[in-house]
């Protein structure tokens, strides 16, 4: 008897679970997909992803009143192939597929017969880093070979991995079939590199064209970690971030990452994401980043590469919110410097100022503090004071020849003060050393005497050096 | 931020302690604190140069944002040389400002260092004096920094001339470093030396 109720409660525990888990089966299986025709309808549909192309034909078929083989899926790109499955390309919860009709069923076929099934693959499937990127074929990597992109995903806000898509550059429509596959980045992020076939309307197309060019392709970029949003949900690529296949170490720390940022130089010059980041922070708070005429405010190689400035400076959303705000900030700041604008000179403010050419009396808007525009000092009626020569400075070097090098140790400690660079008026810290300054902000890197603060010449050095 | 320098240190130290060059004695490094902020350098004079059988002791301290920026390093040993504060220790070397590359480390700062003792630049001087001496009388300067490097570096080459001129500015009442530096720049001139010091 007990055995027998044993054995009951068993088997009600089993038949339970098992109608758990074939319930959550079900529950996290099933894929909403939209299917969109040239016509504009819509037509929403739950599938299995382990069916193929040519039971979403069947599915999708009497809702527009088309036999289902007079259909064409397309997605990314590229044509389905009737047998292709699902699971196999990369669709997301509420992907869009495009599906049209087929002009002529029987070409169709002929030419279907003829076209290699890597063809009729999405394109993200039959992309890989080896086309990629300048890799030998032989790298062995048979477990990483689908390509991987990173983005910034304005509606996580963050590095998220993206899928590329494709649509038409004319029309925007995402039925639109590429002749031949993107081979590197540029394809990709210059407009007008790949030709293909708009399936929307191709009469609309060519006609907005009058055949004085081809249909080109437009590759975009869509965020895989949060459900879509719609067409208009794009993310924006982050090139420059990729896997590290090749297993480069951190230009930096040494370490080997997993994924890697990749400084534009072409010298394998790589660093981890970290120590990208901490490359950004330390440069940004020394204003060293570069106004570049094309780029934006942007950075190059740590190694000091020619040309290798950061395009797309949505990489530098990397640095957390609070410094991705500075960051703004002082490009901000910069354009105003490059517009004749100038900065308030207060410590700690450093705001950027657009002021009338002939007004020397200056407010700072944020700090209040009222300046002379000439000589960035409190504002003053009548002519500038000359800047006379630091007595500090004289004062060290007497100190210095008398206390013995090694012996002392107060002597290695160091005043701080700031001055403005002669040719910028970026205040500047001496730490020590030399007169000899050199201005760290970018586009001024003046060489300027801390005595005199004018142009660093041989005079200074024989004169006031060593007092 | 900070992570990442003393990470990156660690593995140069790793690394220069491994080094030929410290097996052949030619350079050294020694940690100061725990942090790996603060090391102390050693480089030995390089052959056949005035600088030969001296050891010049180097302060390193390391910015939170290395690699990025270059670290500060000072001559703690006297030396003299024209891109070598005499007074200061400090250096001027392209590397060490605007040509620092995140791919260099300690080991090539300190090589690089040994090299400037070989090879001065006295067109990019850090001290004036002492370029003006390597230019106009290089056999004076050559003097100069050998007895230097003697008296300072521990060096093998023992100048009597000039004891005997230092010893002369002692009996008068002035201290031995600031005798010694007045006579340096005056080529050894006793009375100039004089003159200067007591003007
Ligand atoms: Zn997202
Ligand atoms: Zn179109
Ligand atoms: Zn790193
Ligand atoms: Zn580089
Ligand atoms: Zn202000
Ligand atoms: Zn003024
Ligand atoms: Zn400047
Ligand atoms: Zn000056």
């Amino acid at each position: 008897m007990f055995r027998f109720i044993a054995s009951f409660f068993t088997k009600l525990i089993q038949m339970m679970l098992q109608v758990l888990s074939s319930k959550k089966h079900i529950i996290h299986n099933l894929l909403s997909i939209y299917v969109k025709t040239s016509g504009g309808q819509t037509v929403c549909l739950d599938i299995d992803p382990k069916c193929d192309v040519s039971h979403i034909k069947k599915l999708v078929a009497p809702q527009i009143n088309l036999q289902p083989d007079e259909l064409k899926i397309i997605f990314a790109g590229k044509e389905l192939a009737d047998d292709y499955v699902i699971e196999e390309c990369d669709l997301g919860q509420q992907s869009i597929l495009h599906v049209v009709k087929i002009k002529s069923p029987k070409l169709n076929e002929v030419f279907r017969c003829s076209t290699p099934k890597a063809n009729l693959s999405p394109l993200t499937e039959s992309l890989d880093y080896s086309t990629f990127s300048s890799e030998d074929e032989n790298t062995e990597k048979p477990l990483e070979r689908k390509a991987h992109f990173y983005v910034y995903c304005p509606n996580c806000k963050g590095l998220k991995q993206g899928k590329l898509r494709v649509r038409c550059h004319f029309c925007k429509s995402g039925a639109f079939t590429v002749h031949s596959d993107p081979q590197d980045w540029s394809h990709v992020l210059q407009p007008k590199q790949i030709t293909g076939t708009c399936e929307n309307d191709p009469e609309y197309c060519q006609e907005l064209l009058q055949n004085c060019e081809p249909t080109f392709a437009e590759f975009y970029f869509k965020c895989s970690e949060h459900v879509s949003l719609g067409e208009c949900d794009q993310a924006v690529p982050l090139d420059l971030i990729r896997p590290n296949l090749r297993h480069i170490p951190c230009l930096a720390c040494l370490d080997v990452p997993e994924t890697m940022f990749t400084f534009p130089c072409q010298k394998d010059h790589i660093a981890c994401l970290d120590c990208f980041r901490s490359y950004c922070l330390s440069k940004l708070l020394e204003r060293q980043f570069w106004q570049h005429p094309e780029h934006g405010y942007t950075l190059a190689c740590p190694n000091g590469c020619l040309n290798s400035f950061i395009r797309e400076i949505h990489h530098f959303r990397l640095l957390d919110d609070d410094n991705y705000d500075r960051y703004q900030r002082f490009a901000t700041e910069e354009f105003v410097l490059r517009s004749g604008g100038l900065l308030c000179p207060q410590p700690g403010c450093g705001m950027g100022i657009l002021a009338e050419p002939d007004c020397t009396r200056i407010t700072c808007q944020q700090c209040k503090y009222v300046f002379c525009r000439n000589c960035l000092q409190g504002f003053h009626i009548g002519p500038c004071d000359p800047v006379e020569p630091s007595l500090d400075a004289q004062g060290n070097c007497d100190v210095d020849l008398n206390c013995p090098v090694v012996e002392d140790p107060s002597r290695t400690t160091i005043k701080v003060i700031t001055k403005p660079c002669p040719s910028c008026k970026t205040p500047t810290e001496r730490d020590g050393g030399c007169m000899h300054m050199i201005c760290t902000r970018s586009g001024c890197q003046f060489h300027w005497c801390w005595v005199c603060q004018t142009e660093w010449t041989r005079e200074c050095m024989a004169d006031h050096w060593f007092a | 931020m900070a992570n990442i320098a003393a990470q990156r240190i660690k593995r140069e130290f790793k690394e220069v302690i491994k080094s030929e060059e410290v097996a052949k004695c030619a350079i050294k490094l020694e940690l100061v604190d725990d942090n790996y902020t603060e090391l102390r350098g050693e480089i030995a004079g390089p052959p056949d140069t005035a600088y030969e059988g001296g050891n010049f002791l180097l302060e390193i301290k390391v910015p939170e944002t290395y690699p990025f920026n270059p670290p500060k390093v000072r001559f703690m040993t006297r030396i003299w040389h024209p891109n070598i504060s005499s007074v200061t220790g400090a250096i001027c070397l392209d590397i060490l400002k605007d040509q620092w590359a995140a791919a260099m480390t300690l080991r090539t700062v300190l090589l690089s260092l040994q090299a400037l003792l070989s090879a001065a630049e006295p067109d990019d001087p850090q001290d004036a004096v002492v370029a003006r001496q390597y230019k106009e009388n290089l056999e004076m300067f050559k003097l100069t920094a050998r007895h230097w490097t003697n008296v300072y570096a521990g060096g093998p080459n023992v100048n009597p001339e000039c004891d005997e001129k230092i010893k002369r500015l002692i009996d008068m009442g002035i201290e031995e470093h600031q005798a010694r530096v007045a006579l340096s720049s005056y080529n050894w001139d006793l009375e100039r030396a004089t003159e200067q010091l007591f003007s």
